[in-house]
């Protein structure tokens, strides 16, 4: 079981230009510390986005990364090599490693691909 | 895209079995009926498999008897939402899965594994980080049905009130064995070992 460090650390030397792409298509960009987890620091910038386990099981906070990059999901409790093939991300519990652009809200696309390769996911 | 429903889709003929007119009312108040039925399905799962994990921790909270208690009055209301959620299910027209693998890998909340160093601290955070998934899981299906859906709401409201009420517990417990703070949850006990107040109070079904 991983050990989680505290939700909001904002003094990391490293930092990462992370944005993020709302479904209304607005942007907002943010440097999140290399162990800070990507959905403290969209709250730290007052983005209201879903969420609901915040221990990267339930998908509530799933968004997808577009184009290259690399990120740490190993905080998560369920997350599949699969998922991350595909780009999805667990906000809750991914931290990042390197500049990223991410679509948040990808709950359903998650679901729907989850079970597509008959992988575990809630379904509500 | 899906296609728009029809008005008339939510009439339920004269003698007509196919439809449950307790179903076509919230419909047209503007639930999304499958869409809760598959979160209440999510949620059965993880009450269910709240009451099995809390039975291992309870057992490794041996020596803490006051722990042990209060992890026990838990697992036995997470057991009896369990038990007032399933028949909302099948009034609604769904059915928990046939097999209980997919019921346990569908379950909205994680599963709450005894720590590899099970001790109070440890298994008092996954106690206590279960609680808090509970309550979001149950604070959005309030908020899905608040003045559409009066029985699910009923039901949703009375859950979530105990899922409130055993964060308190495990934030108290945690605070004092973890940092040496007090910080009281209000409660003191139930009448008897997972007495469910709310959950068991004039319930539609749960025997």
């Amino acid at each position: 079981m991983p050990t989680f460090p505290p939700l909001n650390v904002a003094t990391d030397p490293k930092t990462y230009r992370v944005t993020f792409i709302l479904p209304d298509g607005s942007e907002t960009c943010l440097e999140v510390g290399e162990d800070e987890r990507l959905y403290a620091a969209a709250c730290r910038a007052g983005l209201n986005l879903p969420c609901l386990c915040l221990q990267g099981w339930c998908i509530t906070c799933a968004a997808r990364v577009e184009g290259e990059g690399a990120w740490d999901q190993s905080l998560s409790l369920r997350y599949f090599p699969q998922d991350r093939e595909a780009g999805f991300i667990l906000l809750c519990t991914a931290r990042p490693r390197s500049d990223l652009r991410i679509r948040t809200h990808q709950r359903v696309a998650l679901r729907d691909y989850r079970i597509s390769r008959k992988l575990p996911t809630p379904r509500g | 895209m899906a296609t728009k429903r029809h008005a008339s889709d939510n009439i339920v003929g004269h003698g007509d079995l196919t439809k449950r007119v307790g179903v076509e009312q919230i419909r047209a108040r503007g639930v999304d009926v499958e869409k809760l039925i598959d979160l209440l399905i999510d949620a059965a799962g993880a009450e269910f498999t709240t009451y099995y994990y809390y039975t291992i921790l309870r057992m490794y909270l041996a020596g803490n008897e006051d722990y042990k208690e209060i992890c026990e009055d838990a697992r036995l209301e997470d057991r009896a939402h369990f038990e007032l959620i399933t028949p909302r299910i099948y009034e609604l027209g769904g059915s928990i899965p046939k097999d209980i693998r997919e019921f346990a890998d569908r379950a909205g909340c994680p599963d709450a594994y005894l720590p590899d160093d099970p001790t109070p601290t440890n298994i008092l955070t996954v106690l206590l980080e279960a609680e808090r998934c509970a309550i979001r899981t149950w604070s959005e299906i309030c908020d899905l049905t608040l003045g559409k859906d009066p029985r699910t709401y009923d039901m949703a409201s009375r859950i979530l009130q105990e899922e409130i009420e055993h964060e308190a517990w495990f934030i108290e417990l945690l605070s004092k064995e973890r940092d040496g703070v007090v910080r009281p949850s209000g409660h003191f006990r139930r009448g008897t070992p997972g007495e469910a107040p709310y959950s068991k109070n004039l319930g539609f079904y749960n025997p």
